[in-house]
């Protein structure tokens, strides 16, 4: 049976938030890296020349500014900056997305558990979940980092998720454990319903609007903590990615000769990432009420 | 000018099936200090009007046509913000599930205090904890249990306290929707004469809607009978209930228990109610009516004048005149 | 032998059943108050009896129910359920017991998930005891939404709480309840919020089931009119206390104890009846 229900809610919530200028902005914004991110597939298409990684135009040896063939001109061996722009869009959403959607699914599950079943798992779970909280992650990350050498672009997603989910599971517990004592789940208990229907039947549903607008902000944090991991030189080498690029200008010595290379990442970062604050707090405004008055429907 | 008055008001609700008709061309007028109570079967569409009065419907709801006007001005134009102005500070609303909005993680006294301060903020430290006191009084909660979270009252303190935040703001009409469903007759009983008094004394305006049409009859002088988003009968507290003329409202009457008439219960039959999709001129409760008969077919239902005040919705006049119908 | 033998008559039996409450413990202060919902309470519930227990809001009606399905456990006491002790009950006997026992809740605005639709609340026991297969689980849904009243079936079984008025709401607790054809149901007030005519033809429907399934009722009300037209045998409970337990009809007319005076004092008449 399709949940209806949750369908209707999401296009109401969805008009009061395209109405917030917060929101409206946020997915502008968000659109245009999209844009980018697609066309990061094609570009390579028109002219080898163009692939970020390996496409260097045989007429160039130094980094130009741009002009016609390159609009936004070339690095120090000749490759298309506009094209790495694009793939590093393409990137960036892989990463902060995959990084916020496991953060998410552990947040959740964890904070679900330990909400529901209190004592002791939930003392446990808590104290692990304060321990992550408190590392720093990006320290722990260059630690790591300097211990086994550069990292694969997925090895950084899965680290990101595990220093981030602890602050999820901080609300989805609280949000847990108002519903656990509420009359629909006792209803369900009293029909001899076994623990893990009710968590994933009849509490889930309920937290997940919850877990969906915290999302929002770890894809944030997930995109800001590769790009410093890049620019910091224990990127994934075979990927370009925008701390990347910027770990190229500068280690190129370029930084203050290329602005046209050095602004453009750098620009990306900050308008993508405030893309997706700006995202999480239309939603938060959007949501926030709801959640307190759920219930009060009548 | 009458304090709110409301004229050929239908409601719809968007449903995956089509539009439902909730309410259907309600027309009423409330003066000043007066009270009016809607009964009716569950599911009539009361909730409805009350929602559409404090401006709350949901979303998927559709004033189909009709005007509400509340002290001249008409309350369907009225934009979000301009209804914060009113909700509340003018119009105060008892939900029939109002134990459910209070805020589960903040002291039951704190959210009361939090009502007041939203009204009156600059009233002193002295004066809120009177009313504080005065307010906990009312309902009959002890005040010591202020400082108590709202799960740990029982359904009955929780409704309790809902009322005391309404009556918070001394607002010009109050719309209490079943207000004392979830309370034992005793504490019922009270709140009850609390409110009725509560409402002379300040010549509030008061929507009252409740099933129970003993608590009805003994809150307001006119009375509303509703059936399937249609007003079917009304008149006086004393008229209606006394010597009622629409069938519905003599089912109604007959099937309510009281401790002496135990015997003389008649128990009606299960039937399917009206189709609410579709808009017709046909009589709605003709499927359920004890009264329906050869004379009813191929009329339809209009207002019939019992009285200056006494109006009845039927096909049937003469049997409305004639005051008994064979049931 | 001859004690045993009385015992027998009750299908539920609660014995010197205590429950407190811990009042939300001050900070900075070691004593933490106690709420006595219930105080020592004996009861006894007959097989195919329809037991009415009648107080004021806070008396400790709904305790006394969620103690008896299990969402509670007693904190002195005993309570049995066909002469066992239902505080040993684990695993598959606790999910079998769940099948013989249920509840509908006090308040239906509360007791439905807001994100279920009617058809999936009210066939999740079903589902849950593996009753039927998913076909002729359908069909037994519609069935019992039409046994409560909400006619025709199909036009509800499609939609959402939020949807639903208050008593319509109502009306899906119950279905859920009986959905399960239980051996024994408490009822928490359970047509508080429906008008006198579906209320009648509820009790009516309830007597009706009770006689086809050979069920046992606790019906918890404050409205002693219609727990005399409900049941056999009422308790009047007050302050965690029982204090009187008699046959419906003696109970109105013969009260004994001075609560259940002022009780039946209170009660709404309605003086325009007829
Ligand atoms: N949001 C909604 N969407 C669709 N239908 C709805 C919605 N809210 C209510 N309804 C339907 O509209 C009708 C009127 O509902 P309303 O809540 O006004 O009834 P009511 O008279 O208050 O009943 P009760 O006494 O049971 O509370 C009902 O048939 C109900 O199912
Ligand atoms: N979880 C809880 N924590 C603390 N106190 C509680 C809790 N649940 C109930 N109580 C208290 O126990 C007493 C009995 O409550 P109960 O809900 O059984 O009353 P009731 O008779 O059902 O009343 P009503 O008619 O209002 O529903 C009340 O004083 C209530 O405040
Ligand atoms: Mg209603
Ligand atoms: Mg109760």
């Amino acid at each position: 049976m399709q949940n209806k229900y949750f369908v209707s809610r999401f296009y109401k919530s969805w008009r009061i938030f395209i109405e917030n200028p917060l929101g409206k902005t946020g997915v502008i914004i968000l659109g245009v890296f999209m844009i980018m991110a697609v066309a990061s597939f094609f570009v390579p298409l028109i002219n080898p020349m163009y692939d970020p990684m390996t496409g260097i135009d045989p007429d160039i040896k130094l980094s130009t500014g741009p002009g016609l063939t390159h609009w936004l001109g070339t690095d120090n061996v000749g490759r298309d900056i506009l094209a790495q722009l694009l793939e590093g869009a393409k990137v960036a959403f892989v990463v902060g997305l995959s990084a916020a959607f496991f953060s998410i699914v552990i947040g959740t599950l964890i904070g679900m558990i330990a909400g529901y079943s209190g004592g002791l798992v939930d003392a446990f779970l808590m104290r692990i979940a304060d321990i992550i909280m408190v590392l720093p992650s990006l320290v722990i990350l260059l630690i790591l980092a300097s211990l086994f050498g550069q990292f694969n672009i997925w090895i950084i997603v899965f680290i990101i998720a595990i220093l981030r989910w602890p602050a999820v599971s901080r609300v989805i517990r609280s949000q847990t454990l108002s519903l656990k004592h509420r009359p629909f789940i006792e209803a369900s208990r009293v029909a001899g319903a076994s623990h893990v229907r009710i968590v994933l039947r009849h509490i889930m549903p309920n937290v997940l609007p919850l877990a969906f607008l915290y999302m929002t902000f770890r894809v944030t944090s997930a995109i800001l903590v590769e790009a410093a991991l890049s620019f910091l030189g224990f990127g994934d080498p075979s990927q370009v990615s925008w701390g990347m690029m910027l770990q190229w200008v500068w280690k190129s010595g370029h930084m203050f000769q290329a602005p046209y290379w050095l602004i453009p990442p750098g620009l990306c970062i900050s308008l993508l990432t405030l893309a997706f604050y700006m995202l999480g707090r239309a939603m938060d405004e959007v949501l926030d009420p709801r959640l307190r008055k759920e219930g009060r429907s009548g | 000018m009458s304090l709110l008055s409301v004229d050929h008001l239908s409601i719809g609700y968007q449903t995956k099936k089509g539009l439902l008709r909730a309410v259907d061309n309600i027309s009423f007028d409330l003066e000043q200090g007066q009270s009016l109570g809607f009964v009716g079967e569950s599911g009539c569409g009361k909730t409805t009007i009350g929602m559409a009065l404090m401006g709350l419907l949901p979303e998927n709801a559709v004033i189909l046509n009709g005007h509400i006007r509340f002290q001249g001005e008409d309350l369907i134009s009225l934009t979000e913000t301009q209804w914060q102005a009113v909700r509340g500070a003018k119009i105060a609303m008892i939900f029939q599930a109002a134990m459910n909005a209070l805020n589960p993680v903040m002291p039951v006294g704190e959210q009361i205090k939090e009502a007041i301060i939203t009204h009156q903020p600059d009233i002193s430290k002295t004066h809120l904890a009177d009313r504080m006191t005065e307010l906990f009084d009312l309902v009959d909660i002890p005040a010591r249990r202020m400082k108590d979270y709202p799960h740990e009252y029982s359904g009955g303190m929780k409704q309790r306290a809902v009322i005391a935040m309404a009556l918070a703001c001394d607002p010009a009409l109050i719309i209490a929707d079943e207000p004392t469903t979830a309370l034992d007759v005793i504490v019922q009983d009270q709140i009850l004469r609390e409110i009725k008094q509560v409402q002379e004394t300040t010549r509030t305006g008061l929507v009252f809607i409740s099933h129970d049409i003993a608590v009805v009859a003994s809150v307001c002088e006119q009375i509303c009978v509703m059936y399937a988003g249609q007003i079917v009968e009304t008149g006086t507290r004393k008229e209606v209930f006394k010597s009622p003329r629409h069938p519905y409202t003599r089912t109604l009457l007959n099937s309510y228990l009281s401790l002496d008439n135990l015997n003389d219960i008649r128990v009606p039959d299960m039937k399917e109610s009206p189709d609410q999709m579709v808009e017709t001129n046909e009589c709605r409760f003709a499927n359920s009516c004890p009264a329906c008969s050869s004379a009813c077919s191929g009329r339809f239902p209009d207002w019939i004048d019992v009285s200056a005040t006494h109006k009845v919705f039927c096909c049937n006049p003469d049997m409305i005149r004639r005051g008994r119908g064979k049931s | 032998m001859e004690k045993a033998e009385s015992k027998n008559r009750f299908l539920v039996e609660m014995r010197q059943v205590t429950k407190a409450y811990a009042s939300r413990k001050k900070l900075f202060s070691r004593s933490s108050q106690q709420v006595l919902a219930l105080n020592s309470i004996d009861l006894g519930i007959e097989h195919g009896e329809i037991f009415g227990l009648v107080g004021q809001s806070g008396s400790g009606k709904t305790t006394t129910g969620r103690l008896l399905v299990k969402l509670e456990s007693p904190t002195a006491g005993e309570i049995f359920f066909d002469q066992t002790p239902i505080s040993q009950l684990k695993g598959s006997r606790l999910k079998a017991y769940r099948s013989r026992v249920q509840m509908i809740f006090q308040d239906p605005y509360q007791s439905l998930n807001p994100h279920l639709s009617i058809a999936e609340t009210v066939m999740e026991p079903l589902i849950v005891q593996k009753a039927g297969t998913p076909d002729t689980r359908m069909e037994k849904v519609i069935h019992t939404l039409e046994t409560v009243g909400l006619l025709p079936g199909k036009a509800f079984f499609n939609r959402y709480p939020h949807q639903l008025s208050g008593g319509q709401r109502q009306r899906v607790a119950i279905a859920r309840a009986i959905v399960l054809e239980p051996q024994f149901i408490v009822a928490d007030e359970p047509t508080s919020m429906l008008d006198a005519t579906i209320a009648i033809q509820l009790f009516k429907l309830l007597g009706q089931i009770k006689e086809t399934f050979g069920m046992t009722l606790l019906f918890i009300t404050h409205n002693l009119a219609a727990a005399r037209y409900m049941c056999d045998r009422i308790a009047v409970i007050h302050d965690g206390h029982i204090v009187e337990v008699n046959t419906a009809d003696n109970i109105i007319r013969h009260p004994e104890h001075p609560y259940t005076k002022k009780l039946i004092k209170v009660q709404p008449g309605f003086k325009y009846t007829r």
